[in-house]
């Protein structure tokens, strides 16, 4: 059945908005951040207008009901990912998930001179740790390059780069580029040289379906608000076995089992990673959120926006001056489109942009090593999610081919 | 200056801006102060030192006092927003004390229209090269 645009639409309130300047907001930054269907903001306000209370604690009405739900949402959003309630570790996003690799299990794992793989590609979230990593533990961090032409990961350096690894960490989509990696090939490769996987699916997870069990993957980290839910939450996903590795990141109250004044002992299992007052508004909203997106086909809200930044990207390369980073009509890709013009620096065109309602990111994605690779400081970045439509993009364009004419 | 919000020679170009009929024509106006630098700052000059943090453009401003002891600002931008902001802050602080920089509020920027100059946005390279140049002046008195 094909997607009802129109009703996926009037799910999101905020998509009627009029900017302060008269103008409909078109919103195409859906790569930094989703916006969040009515179901969801509902489910929120419910928590704290009903049931307000924090989980795990006390022996009230009210703090079962939190405990249940922050828990319920748990086996809704692993059962999304192919995965049972015991492999799900919240977190605040996909940051902090990675984090955790780097802490909970590089920490206790890895030693001097061990190897971690990583890419160019990767968003700063999956670079800043393993360098931060290298200063204390003494372990060695390679780069994987891009090849500059076709957009897409080295894999014959990637092989080269896999020699002696001890852990590989693969952005699944590029946040900048659009691409989707051959995760499934990076994930078997790595294995075959015994390094464990942790996939970044930020981008990924909003656009296709992840089921961490079949993946094969070590560890997956995915955030919530790319991906209808609220922000300040994410997960860590990780295999039995693998958790059983990991030891304290953050310590504190909830992850203890008995705190003496002579030490300490921690909880097993997701609950020894989860510290503090659990994220329970946010991740009931998440629970909304996966509830909402699994009456969809991902297969169809793929190919949906894979048409709109087909034909976006096709009338963008219409337009002199203006050059694409990517191959956003490759259908793998998410449909992010970097692009830049000759003639208006990123920045003016991202505030011309805005001027006619059009929200679209600006700036170097927080994916440095890659903007040095692309030889250029920044790029604009239009990236597209189910609720966008056709009218939206050639209304785009056109305002784009007026914003070059004018000022370029 | 005590009455006033913005040096003299800013009430001209703020009526210039008001005078405009919609945002593009505003933003048109400031593009063209853009390629009007009283005091450029030559691509050549621009190093770490002197780069606006937190501006997405490549923005940088280096200050001084001239043999009169009055504030000299020289900027340069990628970004003709920034660039055209930069040429009327020059415009206002050249020639001024530094106790007249440090006085100075940003409010002629709002004044000339302009949205979202303002917001304390991270992003937001007009705040951060004025308070580049306050700072600056700072170090002066």
């Amino acid at each position: 059945m094909a997607l009802d645009i129109e009703a996926i639409r009037a799910d999101f309130p905020i998509l009627k908005r009029v900017l302060p300047n008269g103008k409909q907001l078109v919103y195409f930054d859906n790569a930094a951040t989703s916006q969040k269907p009515k179901c969801v903001i509902d489910a929120m306000s419910h928590f704290y207008e009903e049931y307000n209370s924090n989980a795990h604690r006390a022996n009230h009405t009210l703090a079962d009901e939190a405990t249940a739900a922050l828990e319920s949402a748990r086996a809704r959003i692993s059962s999304y990912f192919g995965t049972g309630p015991a492999n799900l570790i919240y977190t605040s996003g996909a940051t902090e998930a990675i984090n955790l690799v780097a802490y909970g299990w590089g920490r206790y794992n890895l030693e001097r001179d061990d190897v971690i793989v990583i890419t160019e590609m990767e968003h700063h979230a999956d670079i800043v740790p393993w360098q931060e990593l290298s200063k204390t533990h003494g372990v060695e961090v390679r780069f994987v390059p891009i090849d500059t032409k076709t957009f897409t990961l080295d894999m014959e350096a990637f092989e080269v780069a896999l020699d002696g690894a001890k852990l590989v960490c693969v952005v699944h989509t590029s946040n900048v580029l659009g691409v989707r990696n051959p995760i499934e090939r990076i994930i078997e490769m790595s294995h075959a040289v015994g390094a464990k996987v942790l996939i970044d699916a930020a981008q990924g997870a909003p656009h296709e379906r992840i089921f961490f069990d079949s993946s094969g993957a070590d560890f997956v980290a995915i955030s919530s608000h790319k991906m209808a839910g609220p922000t300040g939450i994410g997960c860590l996903l990780v295999k039995t076995d693998v958790m059983a590795e990991m030891g304290p990141f953050m310590t504190g109250g909830s992850m203890i089992r008995r705190v003496t004044t002579e030490g300490t002992t921690f909880q097993e299992g997701h609950a020894m990673f989860e510290t503090g007052t659990p994220r329970i508004a946010e991740a009931i909203g998440w629970g909304a959120a996966v509830e909402w997106l699994a009456q969809f086909d991902m297969r169809e809200v793929h190919a949906h926006i894979n048409d709109l930044a087909s034909w976006t990207s096709n009338q963008l390369l219409d337009i002199p001056g203006i050059k694409i980073y990517g191959d956003p009509s490759h259908k793998d890709s998410s449909g992010a489109i970097s692009f830049l013009h000759d003639g208006i620096q990123s920045q003016d065109l991202a505030m011309l942009l805005d001027e006619g309602g059009f929200a679209v990111r600006t700036g170097h994605h927080c994916a440095q090593p890659l903007m040095d690779a692309l030889g250029v400081p920044a790029t604009n970045r239009a990236s597209f999610w189910i609720y966008n439509t056709l009218d939206e993009v050639q209304a785009f364009i056109e305002y784009l081919r007026f914003i070059c004419e004018r000022f370029a | 200056m005590a009455e006033r919000e913005w040096p003299e020679q800013l009430d001209e170009i703020i009526e210039e801006f008001a005078d405009c009929f919609d945002a593009m024509e505003r933003y048109e106006l400031l593009f063209e102060y853009a390629q009007r630098m009283p005091t450029p700052l030559a691509e050549a000059e621009w190093d770490d030192q002197n780069k606006v943090h937190g501006c997405q453009s490549n923005a940088h401003v280096v200050c001084s006092l001239d043999e009169n002891g009055r504030f000299l600002m020289r900027a340069g931008a990628d970004a003709q927003l920034v660039q055209g902001l930069m040429t009327i802050t020059a415009i206002a602080v050249n020639g001024m004390t530094s106790t007249e920089v440090v006085e100075l509020k940003p409010v002629y920027a709002d004044a000339m229209g302009l949205r979202n100059t303002l917001t304390p946005s991270r992003a937001n390279g007009f705040l951060n090269m004025f308070e580049k140049v306050q700072t600056a002046a700072q170090n002066m008195m």
